[in-house]
Formats: C-alpha cells, sequence, structure tokens
C-alpha cells in the first residue's frame, strides 16, 4: 500500500555499505593469507635445520639470504626467515586492522539509519498504534534489537567470510605439501560445522524461552515500579515480592538451563575439535617416521590446523546467531511495517495556503467513531461551533468527550460523516497544519523531562523569556515557577516528576496559552487545580475571549458554566446544546446537574443566612 | 542530606579509574553462597589451562620418540595421551562454562531479589527522585552484566594465571634462555595493553552514556507521542534524535577503531616474540641444544602465552566500566529506608510472632482497633529552610470524616502523607490512641490504610483483579459490591468483558474518571480502618459524584476517613472540614461553622455557587452573598 515502506532485511539494510563490507571481507581474507603462509616459513627454517639442506628451504628466502653475502650460512637463513615470518605478521596485522575499521565504519552507519529510521517511523504512526503497544517493549525492540543486529553486522558478517576464506586458503597448501594428511586434516571440520548449526539452532528455542521469561521478568517489574505508591498504601509488598519471586525464579531456571546447554556443546565441539587436531599429530607422527613428510611439514600442518579450527568451531555458532539477528529484524520491522499516519499531506487538492491560520470554525458533520474493542464511542455527532465561541462539553467518564479531541485533532480516524475546519474536511488538509490551529491541554498532561522555559517552548521554539512569562501567569503558574530553585531553568524530571499533578496541568496550560492558536481545548485539566486558582485562569481566558474558539471539557459546573454553549454527551451522543440558561430552564441531564449544584446554591444561601442571622444575632445578644 | 539522597550516582556517571576492590568484595558476597560451584569452576578453569599446556608438550614428545625410534615410537601410548588429554580438557571446558553459567543464572537471580524486595522496603521520598526507567536499567541490565563479570572474570583470572604460570614454567624447564627471550616482549605488551585499555575505556564510556541518553529517547518520544503530535513535533524530534545518533556514529566508531588498532598490535607484539624463537631455537636446534619437539613446543606455547593477557585485560577493562552499575545496584539492596521500625518495635514485632497469635492485638503488640488519630504541634519540611507543614494540631475520632481543603500547594497531600507514615513529621508527634506512631509497626499502620490518589493507578491485567488487589481473598460478590459502592459497576458491566475487561499497560483503556472508581472501589475492598481520599473524584462527573455519595456514607462508617477535595459538594457532608493554606490550619469546623464564621471557606465555597459567578459576570449583583 505504502511504497516507501522502509521494511527491512539482512540485504537491504546494508544499502550503501556494502562495498566496504566487501572491502572487510577481502581485508580478513588477505589478512589470513599473509596469517597462514608465516608457520610455513617456520616449516621452512625447520627442515633446512634438521635436514642441513637448503634445498629444502624457501627459495625466495634463499637467495635473500644468499645476497646478504653469507651463502649458505644457516645463521643468515635464520634471521631473514625470522624477519620474514615478522613481516608476514605484520601485514596480516596491517589488514587485520583494515578489517575492523572499515567493517566498524559500515555497520555503525547501518545502525545510525536504521536507529533514524525507527525514531522517525514512531513519529509518523497513529495513536491507536501506541494504545496496542507497551512502552518497555516498543523500546526494546529499537535498542536491544537493534543492538543484537549491530553485533550480527559487525563481527557476524565478516567472520563468516573469514572462516570461509580461512578454509579456502589453507586447503591449497595442505594439499600441496601432504594430500592424505591434508584430507585427515579436514576430516572432521564439516561435522564441527553442521554439528554446531544444528546445536544452535536448537538451542534458538530454549534461548526464545529464557527471553520471554525476562520480557514477564521486566513487565512484572515495570508494573510494580510505576505502581509503586499503591503497593504501599495497601502494604501489598509481601504479595509483590512473591509475585516478582515467581518469575525471577523462572526466568533464573530457563537461563541456567540455557548456560547448562552451552557447557554441554562446549565440551563436545572441544572433544571434537582437540580430536581434529589430535589425529594431526599422529597421523602426522606415522608419516614422519615413515618419511614421507619433514617435521617441518608436521608443524606447518600442525600450526594451521589449530589457527583454523577455532574460527571453524564458531561457524556454527555465528550461522546460529545470525538466526537470532533475523529474529530482531522482524521485531524491527513490526515498527517500520506498521501502517503509517493517514497521508500528512491529506487527500485530493488541499487548500491553497495552508499557512495562513484558520478562523477557527468547527462543524461536526455526523460523525461516527469506534476504536479498539468495536464499542460505538463517538455516534452520529453534529454540531456547528463558530470561531470564537467558548463550548463546554459535560457527561459521564467514558461518554465520549476526550475522543471527540481526539478526532478533531485526527489523533484517531472516525468512520463515518465529516469534520471541517474553516469550511474544509480536516482529512483533506495538512495534518501538520491541522495541529498547529489547535492548541489541546489533555487530561493527564506530558512534560518533557527538560527544564520549564524549554518545556513552554515546544509550543513556540522562538518565544522570547517574556512571552514565557505571560502564558505562565495566565495560566496561574508562574509564582510557582519562581519558587523553584533554578526558576524557569529547573528541570520538571522525567514525566514531570518533580511537579504536582496542578502544576503540571497548568504548566501544560501556559505552554497552549503560549501557542496562542486559533482552537484551544482544555480537557479536564483543571481537575487538580483548587477553585481559587480555576477562578483565575477562567479570568485570564475570559480576557481573551473571542481570540480562541475554546472547548473546555469539565466535571465542576463552575468551570463552564459562563461558556457560551454546553454540550452534554452521553454514551458518545449528543444530547443536549444551549447555554447554561437555555438548558437550565429545561428538564433533562443538564438540569440534574444544575439541580444538584443548584440544591448546593441554595445550600448555600441557607447557609449562608443562617450563619448571617447567628451571627447578627450574636452581635445583638 | 540531599548529598546522601543522590549518593549511588544517580546523578552523575563518576569515572573512577583503578578497580575498587570494596565493590567487588561486597558483590561477590551474591557469589559466596555458591561456593561448591566456585571451586569445581576453579578446578574446571585450572584443568583446562593445564590441559592446553599439556597439548603442546605431547606433540613434542610425539616428534622426539619418532625422530628417535622411527616407526617403532610408540603410537598407541601417545593416542592413549592424546585422547586422555582431549578428553579431560572437554570436562574441564564443560565444568566451567556449567559453573559460571550457573552461578551467573543464580547470584543475579539473588541480586534482583534481594534489591526487589528492597525498593518494597523504601520510603516513598525514594522514588520521587528517581524514575521507573532508571530503576528498572539497574535491577535488569546492570544485574546481568555485574553476575556475568562476577562469574566469567573469575574464570578467566583463574585460568588465565594457571595458563601463564604454567607455560612459563614448562618454557623455562625445557630451555630457560630460549624461555627468556620468548617472554622478553611480555613487559611491552603488558604496557601497550595497560594503554589502550584505558583510552579505549574512555570512548566505551562515551558511547556506554550515548546509548541511554538514545534509549531514554525513544521511551520519552512513546511516552509523549500525543503531545509531540499535538505541537507538531515530529521534525524537531528528529532533529534532536539525529544529533544523539551523529554522536553516537562518531563515539562507537572512533571506539571500535582504537578496538581494531589494539588486537593486530598485540598480535604483531607476538609475532615478535614467535620469531625471535625461531630465529634463537633454530640456532640452539642447529648446535643441537635442543630438539626439533622443543622447539615445536616453544612456538605453540610462545603463540598461547600471550592470550591470558588480553583475556584479562579485557575483564579488567569490563570491570572497571562495570563499577558504576556495581555501585548503583549495591546502593539499591543496601539503601536504608528513611522511614522504618524503631528497634523497640522490631523486639515487639518479634516477641509477638513467637507468641500464640491473639487476634485482639497488633502483631507489634499494640492495640487492633484504630480508634483516635492526633496531630500534635506537627511541622514537616522536605527542605528545612521551606517548612511545608507548620504547627497542625488536630485530634480526630472514629466514625468521623475529615474533609481537607485549600488551595493548591497548601501542604494538603503531605498532610495525609505525614498521617499515613509515607513521610515522617519533622517536628511533633502523631499519635494513634494516644501512641506516637513512631513506636507502632509501620507495616501494621500501613495495612490497614485505604488509599485513593488523584492519579489512581491501575495495574495492567482484568477490572477485577485490580480491585481484588485491595483484599485478595475477596470473592467475586464482594468486589461487585465494592464496585457497586464506588459508583464503577454500571460502566464495569456496560464494557464487552464486564469485570474481566483487560485496563491494558497503566490502564491505557479506561478514561482518568473510570481509573479513579476502580481504586476507589479497591480501597473500599481493603476494609481500611483509615481511608484516605486525595483528590479522589476529581475527574468524575457530577452525576458519577452524587451517586458515589450514597456510597461514600456507608463507606465512612466505622473508619477515620480524611478527604482532600477541590469540589465542595464532596466535603461539605465531612464531620470536620479543615483549611489548609500556606502549612498551617487556618480554620477548622463543620460546614455551617465556617460559613457562619465566613472566612476563606465561605470564600471558596462561594466560588463554587453558580449565582457568585453570574454576578460577577455583570448580571444581578448582591444576590448571593446574603449579608
Amino acid at each position: 500500500m505504502h511504497p516507501n515502506k522502509p521494511s527491512a532485511n539482512l540485504w537491504r539494510i546494508t544499502r550503501g555499505q556494502r562495498l566496504r563490507y566487501a572491502s572487510a571481507t577481502l581485508a580478513t581474507g588477505v589478512s589470513s593469507a599473509f596469517m597462514l603462509l608465516a608457520p610455513l616459513v617456520g616449516m621452512y627454517a625447520l627442515d633446512v635445520i634438521i635436514e642441513r639442506d637448503f634445498a629444502k628451504g624457501s627459495p625466495w628466502l634463499v637467495r635473500i639470504a644468499d645476497s646478504l653475502g653469507q651463502a649458505e650460512s644457516y645463521i643468515s637463513y635464520l634471521v631473514v626467515s625470522a624477519v620474514a615470518g615478522f613481516l608476514l605478521a605484520a601485514v596480516s596485522a596491517l589488514f587485520m586492522y583494515f578489517r575492523g575499521r572499515w567493517s566498524a565504519i559500515a555497520t555503525e552507519a547501518v545502525a545510525m539509519r536504521l536507529r533514524e529510521a525507527l525514531f522517525r517511523r514512531l513519529h509518523h504512526l497513529p495513536a491507536t498504534f501506541f494504545d496496542q503497544a507497551d512502552t518497555g517493549d516498543l523500546v526494546q525492540r529499537c535498542s536491544s534489537d537493534v543492538e543484537t543486529v549491530r553485533i550480527f553486522l559487525s563481527t557476524n558478517v565478516v567472520e563468516i567470510g573469514r572462516s570461509v576464506l580461512l578454509i579456502a586458503a589453507m586447503a591449497p597448501i595442505l594439499f600441496w605439501r601432504d594430500a592424505r594428511l591434508a584430507a585427515l586434516s579436514l576430516c572432521l571440520m564439516p561435522f564441527i560445522t553442521v554439528g554446531a548449526y544444528l546445536f544452535f539452532a536448537r538451542v534458538k528455542r530454549q534461548f526464545r524461552v529464557a527471553d520471554e521469561a525476562e520480557g514477564t521478568l521486566t513487565t512484572v517489574l515495570q508494573e510494580n515500579l510505576t505502581g509503586i505508591r499503591v503497593v504501599k498504601a495497601f502494604a501489598r509488598d509481601e504479595h509483590e515480592i512473591a509475585r516478582f519471586g515467581a518469575s525471577n525464579r523462572v526466568f533464573r531456571d530457563h537461563l541456567y538451563r540455557l548456560n547448562r546447554l552451552e557447557a554441554i556443546y562446549w565440551g563436545i565441539s572441544d572433544f571434537v575439535s582437540l580430536g581434529q587436531i589430535s589425529i594431526v599429530v599422529i597421523a602426522a607422527g606415522i608419516f614422519l617416521a615413515e618419511g614421507t613428510i619433514s617435521v617441518g611439514e608436521l608443524f606447518a600442518f600442525l600450526t594451521l590446523v589449530s589457527m583454523a579450527i577455532w574460527p571453524v568451531r564458531r561457524l556454527g555458532h555465528v550461522l546460529a546467531d545470525s538466526g537470532k539477528a533475523v529474529i530482531s529484524l522482524g521485531r524491527i520491522n513490526h515498527i517500520l511495517e506498521a501502517e503509517q499516519e493517514a497521508d500528512k499531506r491529506g487527500r485530493g487538492d488541499a487548500p491553497a495556503e495552508p499557512r495562513v491560520r484558520a478562523n477557527g470554525d468547527i462543524v461536526f458533520e455526523s460523525v461516527h467513531a469506534d476504536y479498539q474493542t468495536g464499542q460505538p464511542v463517538v455516534t452520529d455527532f453534529s454540531v456547528h461551533i463558530p470561531a470564537g465561541q467558548t463550548v463546554g462539553i459535560v457527561g459521564a467518564p467514558g461518554a465520549g468527550k476526550s475522543t471527540l479531541i481526539r478526532l478533531l485533532m485526527r489523533l484517531y480516524p472516525f468512520h463515518a460523516g465529516r469534520i471541517l475546519i474553516d469550511g474544509t474536511d480536516i482529512r483533506d488538509v495538512d495534518g501538520h497544519w491541522l495541529r498547529h490551529q489547535i492548541g489541546a491541554v489533555m487530561q493527564d498532561p506530558f512534560l518533557y523531562s527538560r527544564s520549564v522555559a524549554a518545556n513552554l517552548r515546544v509550543a513556540k521554539p522562538d518565544a522570547e523569556h517574556h512571552h514565557l512569562v505571560d502564558a505562565a501567569q495566565e495560566a496561574a503558574i508562574h509564582d510557582a515557577i519562581e519558587e523553584l530553585p533554578a526558576g524557569y531553568d529547573a528541570e520538571v524530571g522525567e514525566r514531570g516528576i518533580t511537579l504536582s499533578g496542578g502544576q503540571r496541568q497548568r504548566l501544560a496550560l501556559a505552554r497552549a496559552l503560549l501557542k496562542d492558536p486559533p482552537i484551544l481545548v482544555l480537557d479536564d485539566s483543571l481537575s487538580a487545580v483548587d477553585t481559587g486558582t480555576e477562578r483565575r485562569i477562567l479570568d485570564a481566558l475570559e480576557r481573551r475571549r473571542g481570540r480562541h474558539t475554546t472547548i473546555v471539557i469539565a466535571h465542576r459546573l463552575s468551570s463552564i458554566k459562563d461558556a457560551d454553549r454546553i454540550l452534554v454527551l452521553e454514551n458518545g451522543r449528543l444530547v443536549q446544546d444551549g447555554s447554561h440558561t437555555a438548558l437550565a430552564k429545561i428538564p433533562g441531564p443538564y438540569r440534574r446537574l444544575c439541580e444538584i449544584q443548584g440544591a448546593l446554591d441554595s445550600s448555600i444561601r441557607a447557609d449562608l443566612s443562617a450563619a448571617a442571622s447567628s451571627t447578627s444575632q450574636a452581635t445583638s445578644g | 542530606m540531599e548529598d546522601h539522597d543522590h549518593a549511588d550516582g544517580f546523578d552523575e556517571h563518576k569515572a573512577a579509574d583503578g578497580i575498587q576492590l570494596h565493590l567487588w568484595k561486597r558483590l561477590l558476597r551474591y557469589a559466596l553462597p555458591y561456593r561448591r560451584e566456585l571451586w569445581l569452576l576453579a578446578a574446571g578453569g585450572c584443568v583446562t589451562a593445564l590441559m592446553e599446556i599439556a597439548l603442546p608438550l605431547l606433540a613434542k614428545g610425539v616428534v622426539d620418540d619418532v625422530q628417535a625410534n622411527g616407526l617403532n615410537a610408540s603410537f598407541g601410548l601417545w593416542s592413549a595421551a592424546y585422547a586422555g588429554c582431549n578428553l579431560l580438557l572437554a570436562i574441564g571446558g564443560a565444568m566451567f562454562v556449567w559453573m559460571a553459567g550457573k552461578i551467573d543464572a543464580f547470584a543475579s537471580h539473588d541480586i534482583r531479589r534481594d534489591a526487589f524486595a528492597n525498593l518494597q522496603r523504601l520510603s516513598f521520598s525514594y522514588f520521587d527522585h528517581r524514575p521507573v526507567g532508571w530503576l528498572m536499567a539497574r535491577m535488569t541490565a546492570d544485574c546481568r552484566k555485574l553476575t556475568d563479570i562476577l562469574a566469567w572474570a573469575f574464570l578467566d583470572l583463574v585460568w588465565g594465571l594457571t595458563m601463564m604460570i604454567g607455560i612459563a614454567a614448562a618454557m623455562l624447564v625445557m630451555h630457560w634462555q630460549l624461555a627468556l627471550i620468548a617472554m622478553a616482549v611480555m613487559p611491552v605488551v603488558g604496557w601497550v595493553s595497560a594503554k589502550f585499555r584505558k583510552r579505549i575505556l574512555g570512548s566505551a564510556r562515551l558511547v556506554r552514556s550515548t546509548n541511554s541518553r538514545i534509549t531514554g529517547s525513544y521511551n520519552e518520544s512513546i511516552m509523549g507521542m500525543p503531545t509531540s503530535k499535538a505541537f507538531v513535533r515530529e521534525d524537531a524530534n528528529a532533529r534532536e534524535f539525529e544529533s544523539l545518533t551523529g554522536t553516537m556514529y562518531q563515539a562507537s566508531v572512533r571506539n571500535l577503531v582504537l578496538a581494531a588498532v589494539f588486537l593486530p598490535l598485540v598480535l604483531t607484539l607476538s609475532a615478535v616474540a614467535v620469531n625471535l624463537t625461531l630465529g634463537v631455537g633454530g640456532a640452539l636446534l642447529y648446535i643441537g641444544a635442543i630438539s626439533a619437539g622443543t622447539l615445536i613446543a616453544f612456538f605453540t606455547l610462545t603463540r598461547n602465552f600471550f592470550e591470558p593477557v588480553h583475556v584479562m585485560g579485557h575483564w579488567f577493562a569490563e570491570m572497571q566500566m562495570a563499577q558504576a552499575s556495581a555501585e548503583r545496584v549495591l546502593s539499591l539492596i543496601e539503601a536504608e529506608p528513611e522511614i522504618q521500625d524503631s528497634a523497640s518495635v522490631k523486639r515487639a514485632l518479634t516477641v509477638q510472632q513467637a507468641a500464640p497469635a491473639r487476634t485482639e492485638v497488633a502483631p507489634d503488640g499494640g492495640p487492633m482497633r484504630i480508634t483516635s488519630i492526633e496531630l500534635v504541634n506537627l511541622g514537616f519540611a522536605y527542605d528545612p529552610q521551606k517548612p511545608v507543614l507548620k504547627d497542625i494540631n488536630l485530634k480526630v475520632g472514629m466514625d468521623e470524616t475529615i474533609a481537607v481543603v485549600g488551595p493548591t500547594g497548601g501542604g494538603k497531600s503531605t498532610l495525609v502523607n505525614v498521617i499515613c507514615r509515607f513521610y515522617e513529621p519533622t517536628t511533633g508527634h502523631v499519635l494513634i490512641d494516644g501512641i506516637d506512631y513512631r513506636n507502632r509497626s509501620l507495616r501494621w499502620l500501613q495495612s490497614n490504610l485505604g488509599m485513593v490518589l488523584q492519579n489512581a493507578h491501575v495495574f495492567s491485567g482484568t477490572i477485577l483483579d485490580n480491585i481484588r488487589y485491595g483484599r485478595l481473598t475477596a470473592t467475586d460478590q464482594e468486589v461487585e459490591w465494592c464496585a457497586r459502592l464506588a459508583g464503577a459497576h454500571d460502566y464495569i458491566i456496560g464494557m464487552e468483558n464486564g469485570y474481566q475487561t483487560e485496563v491494558g499497560e497503566g490502564g491505557s483503556r479506561l478514561s482518568a474518571g473510570q481509573k479513579q472508581l476502580v481504586s476507589f472501589a479497591r480501597a473500599i475492598l481493603a476494609e481500611p480502618q483509615i481511608l484516605i481520599m486525595d483528590e479522589a473524584t476529581s475527574s468524575v462527573d457530577t452525576e458519577t459524584e452524587l451517586r458515589i455519595q450514597q456510597g461514600m456514607k456507608h463507606v465512612f462508617r466505622g473508619r477515620i476517613s480524611f478527604v482532600i477535595a477541590h469540589r465542595l459538594s464532596t466535603v461539605r457532608n465531612a464531620t470536620r472540614i479543615v483549611v489548609i493554606d500556606d502549612g498551617r490550619i487556618v480554620e477548622t469546623g463543620s460546614h455551617l461553622d465556617l460559613m457562619r464564621a465566613d472566612g476563606h471557606y465561605a470564600a471558596l465555597y462561594r466560588q463554587q455557587g453558580l449565582n457568585e459567578t453570574t454576578r460577577r459576570w455583570g448580571a444581578v449583583g448582591g444576590e448571593a452573598v446574603g449579608v
């Protein structure tokens, strides 16, 4: 559906870095070749010394030794050999460095691109995606899974190349010296590789079980820590310790089982690998006794096979590890392939000039929306809110008040009807433009873990300090900010934990006011604020009246009764619409609310007059 | 005190050099219970190292034997020796992997167990300063890393030392002059190794701190997604994130390139040693001072001699890097709760535990029932400069409901937190039935509390599970009864799966008001002797609230209740109202008393009336204030 769906597979993510990987693998090959040549120098030297025959030596080294002036000198041959051996090792090391450097650059570039792709994608996913996902799980996909892929790319890709090249380079050398011994030297290698591969393919199951056990443990832990205040308030520590203890033990046992499997593998593969070396030594000993090979060749076979066997032993491990990387990529793709939010550009013809500020005229036309469980959340909702009006919304929890706001901001899709802003369907306009027109203060406002000022500037990055102060004063939070040790530069901490609920709400309000949007939405955002402070805020809003279309969701009638209009919602339907005075007159849910409040009011009057009379009695008496 | 609070490295990452032994000693406590495993681990490491030394010596034996005896060499014997060595090496290897795996899995389990148990014990103030994500990282990744080091570093230390000493001994015995020449490069390798490790350590630190910032950034962006969308922050966030990944790229490449220089360098240096052996050993072979077999053994042993150096160097670096983690994990385990039972209470608890259970006596030997709470000259301050509560005096009896009202930030929540002993008073006393609560068991008090907080937290799971959290043994009927009292029943049965509805992570599938009702039901179910409601129904609509009021009358009976609320309709029904402003009780009395007094409370109350505001907007004046 989306041609630009950035789904990842091991081949695609290396785009742009493949040349580097190829070079790194090639460097590994060169490095291995030089590393394999070094034992041959030793082999020639041993044979020259033992046989006392320069014809047994390497013709090149003999020529170099000769050219040094001392023909047929064993000492100069040895010196030349030692230097040659060292130079071979040095060249091998140099290429090993190239390999490390290139594969590091390539891998880090791939990892960086993957991280950025994930981050961008997350921001373009619809809000519904986050309702169904678990934060910890998503973070894990973005961090540990990327890390698994990174490790795979940085070590395993080149490692596979290395093992293959090592065998490919070694086999001809061995066969050149002695075909029988070469065959014996390689006879167990396929078994080691295939065996390791099969073993780790099986271990993967246990690995996944342990991984899931760790996931459960993490979830239990997270639940406990986020709810620690509830745990303490009910003194449920023993219950929680038992619950955590259970999943902690399960994880421990699975991990232990996994480690034990590895131990078994370690033992067996050690035995087989060492068996391979032993076969070489014993067979070479027999051939040496037969006189078919020289001491030098025995040395060369022993060293070469020892050098090759460990990477080969790892090969199976590496191949199985690549399975882990594939699983991780699958988990990453869960994010990369998730359906994006409806196209930002809007459908069809976008309005000619999206930069202009909206007037704030809002129309809901038979809007119908349901989410998740299939229960209708908003049903056949129609209303027209002219620009500049202040509208209050009341209704029971779950009546769909907050959903309306989310629909208006296009955070959730709706299934029937239209929502128009200034006469244009919001699905036809640029999503960014749309959200720029709305300043919303949510029920449980989110603050970034930065300074107070930075949190405010989220709304308007270029705002001057006095703008911040103005907004904060209107939201009645300025004094509280000034009392913080660092004032506007005070850090608010993760999710604003250093601020009280009321302070966070007011800071979020200040942020929305700073944005000065055509449409201002307060979604039950003064619930944690005392009535006196609320009064001050409402007065400030009153002074701004007409500048914004304002939607206030609240439970306290005092918050909304001054609104131009009040909408009453029940089970996702609009059941009443009118001013406070109008609605208070007709029977219906709003009047019921007023009666509750009215009973309160008459009792205020009663209480006050009772108080007054008793006071006057007291003074007269 | 602030400094002490953050001594666990929460604020900054100290870059300590060298190994801080005291930290590792404290951690070692967690390996010691597995003494048998440690011995087997050490034995496995030793056997493996010795066999790895034996193998080149066997090769020497074969070569020497063949050269001396030709086809009459005892091949059978050598084969058997090889088989034996291999078997021992394989068993030793399997043994140490097994044991290290066991210690790793078990010790990390034990650390997590203790840390978790301690976290449950710690006071509120501990969590005020530490984000959940931070604690999570300590409990998961840090724990694993530490026990990984504990098990494998110990093994490699045993293995490496055995290996180096064994190889040195073998070579010295065979031909000491050649041995010294072969080992001559050692100090240089050691020096290069130390030098590089230090630089790699430095760059690794930057990689790790950047990495944790990246994880934090993902975490924040996921949690704040609606806000970021609302403020159209997508591109700004991405730009900030990209500067972070850019730093990460540079730091990682730098780190990896340093490592890419290090290994080849060590290999080159060991090539120097091997080729010195070749030159000098060749000459010795030529003059017949050593056999061909000895020279071959020397080659292999020299090559193996340098491996432990960088294996141990690796662990040394890992340990240095992990020290910050060690410090934090240990602080988690060892942190003392600021509030805990006094010595005499602890003694009483043990005495009482031994005695036969009596239902009328609390576990600490005090009375079970709470019939009065008295606050005497109570004061509280987080920071001595800025007292939050000053000179509070209040006596509350059975069946009483105290409404606490006042402006935001006046200290209302702090007052109830002090009453619950989540914080202790800095001056004055809280008396429960005449006894200072510091002389009673904390656990007893808190298990008699029911709390409903404004930011009602619900756990993922079903609604039923969440309400039942108040009393784990409650039947379904009891749960339903409490849900009815809390006014939650109607909406619960209206949901698809009723009480079995899954609420999602952090109750994400419930509205704020619904969460408050669930947590209210939970508190009722707990049948607490003290009920605290802190803005417990602020997100509930007026009508539902009215319905709850009926239930509340029932709920408040037979206990002491404190209700913090802004909505005065909730407050009016309290037996007594306490107005708190700027940390002091400025008014106290019944609704009627306070209305008469026409002070703060009356003013607050009036603000919520419908007419008062109408008047303010220029309608009819005077009417509301009937004075």
